[in-house]
């Protein structure tokens, strides 16, 4: 969420270039990520062991590997996940999504919403104009509701990251879950029939004629792969910041917390490990790339899978920065209602998972 | 020509609108920039996601900071 407006749309570019060239430079560095890929980890023990002396099965020896595996091995996925997802979002913009669900009924709308939230581009700043534009188009609040709550719960790199570093059934679990609570959430809300409770303004907006008139951009693959690049060096030079202190926090938990301790307070068989994970997911505000490490140290530590989904999703699907943007649109009731039902959802997702896993 | 940028003053907002008036300036010759930070008045002109960028009263590129040369294109059309 914090890889503010990923570029979404397509540039006419001013110098043509061919695809065929961004192809050639691109072909190589593919050979090349995997060859660096596959030395990490002896790099990482050479590092730890060898240079700065830590023994293997001390603390800090193991701390420190973990950082210096983690680290490259991340930002490497990294780079390849958003290459491809930013190439992919090239074909999906919010203006052929929002085509797509309007004037949709509940049901099928609230599905095709929470699924077009996967992979459609979404940053909080662009929430407001985003949900007044569907509004607008006439799709319906549950459904917008749906699109909303889905568009940034299940984050395409966070869903890249996952399969790269966990398999696809993790990753598998991670997007039906949040598709499953963006379907039921947008439900519940279409039903509460809530519209009276949106802003004055914003009823005032919802009647105004339209003016002006929008191009829709066309891109070719050239323009897509040049997109895609931008993307890389926009959103992996924006949040390898964050990467790095969920990797920091990661080591410390691999290394110093006890097994015990986390297995004890996550655990699958204490009925207060989902809650306890969502109450310090919501205010914890990380970018979503940030919380893998976390994550995976979690799991290595005995953390039960769901409470670590719901923490997962707690911190990047309910942020505080966005409901206080959403806050502008939607009065009190509103709010509280989304963001309860939401959480709602979080809870059961964990509940379910450590109960059946 | 009139130039508008839509945002709401995220930082790519501020770089749009640099690059804007770096186009604006290489351009030559009364081109107008204007920021449009009102939601109600982004909304009405159909923008979805920001930053966006109209010339000419068209709303030519949305939620993405286009260089200064697309920008030029933009303006001589």
């Amino acid at each position: 969420m914090t890889e503010c407006c990923p570029p979404e749309a397509p540039p006419a570019a001013a110098v043509p270039r061919t695809a065929w060239r961004r192809g050639a430079w691109l072909l190589p560095a593919l050979p090349l990520w995997f060859l660096v890929y596959s030395v990490l980890q002896p790099a990482a023990g050479y590092l730890a062991h060898r240079l700065l002396g830590l023994q293997p099965g001390t603390r800090l020896g193991d701390a420190a590997a973990f950082f210096f595996y983690d680290a490259p091995k991340v930002l490497l996925l990294l780079v390849l996940v958003v290459f491809l997802v930013t190439f992919l979002q090239t074909f999906v913009s919010p203006a052929r999504v929002r085509g797509a669900l309007s004037r949709r009924r509940s049901g099928l709308g609230n599905a095709l919403a929470s699924l077009f939230g996967i992979i459609t581009p979404f940053c909080s700043c662009s929430a407001v104009p985003l949900f007044l534009g569907f509004l607008r188009a006439g799709v319906p609040l549950g459904v917008t509701f749906s699109f909303l709550v889905a568009a940034p719960m299940i984050n395409e790199v966070a869903l890249g990251m996952l399969f790269a570093m966990f398999g696809w059934r993790i990753a598998l679990l991670y997007a039906g879950t949040g598709v499953a609570i963006a379907f039921l959430s947008g439900l519940v809300l279409g039903r509460l029939h809530m519209e009276s409770h949106l802003e004055d303004w914003v009823q005032e907006a919802l009647r105004a004629p339209a003016v002006g008139e929008v191009e829709e951009e066309r891109p070719g693959l050239s323009e897509r792969l040049d997109l895609a690049l931008d993307g890389v060096r926009d959103i992996v030079g924006k949040v390898w910041p964050y990467i790095l202190a969920g990797i920091a926090v990661g080591a410390l938990i691999h290394g110093y917390v006890p097994q015990r301790f986390l297995a004890g307070l996550l655990g699958r068989q204490h009925w207060y490990s989902v809650p306890v994970a969502v109450l310090v997911g919501v205010p914890l505000y990380s970018n979503a790339a940030g919380i893998l490490p976390i994550v995976e140290a979690l799991l290595g530590k005995g953390a039960a899978l769901g409470s670590t989904l719901a923490f997962m999703m707690a911190v990047i699907g309910l942020s505080l920065p966005e409901t206080i943007i959403l806050r502008r649109v939607m009065r009190p009731r509103l709010i509280v209602t989304f963001v309860s039902v939401v959480a709602l959802g979080i809870l059961l997702v964990g509940y379910l998972f450590n109960a059946i896993l | 020509m009139l130039i508008e940028i839509f945002g709401t003053g995220c930082a790519k907002c501020q770089t749009l609108e640099k690059h804007a008036r770096h186009a604006a300036d290489q351009a030559g010759g009364g081109h107008q920039v204007v920021k449009v930070s009102d939601y109600p008045a982004i909304v009405a002109r159909g923008v979805l996601s920001t930053p966006a960028l109209a010339v000419d009263g068209k709303v030519r590129s949305q939620g993405r900071v286009p260089s200064v040369d697309e920008i030029l294109g933009f303006i001589r059309g």
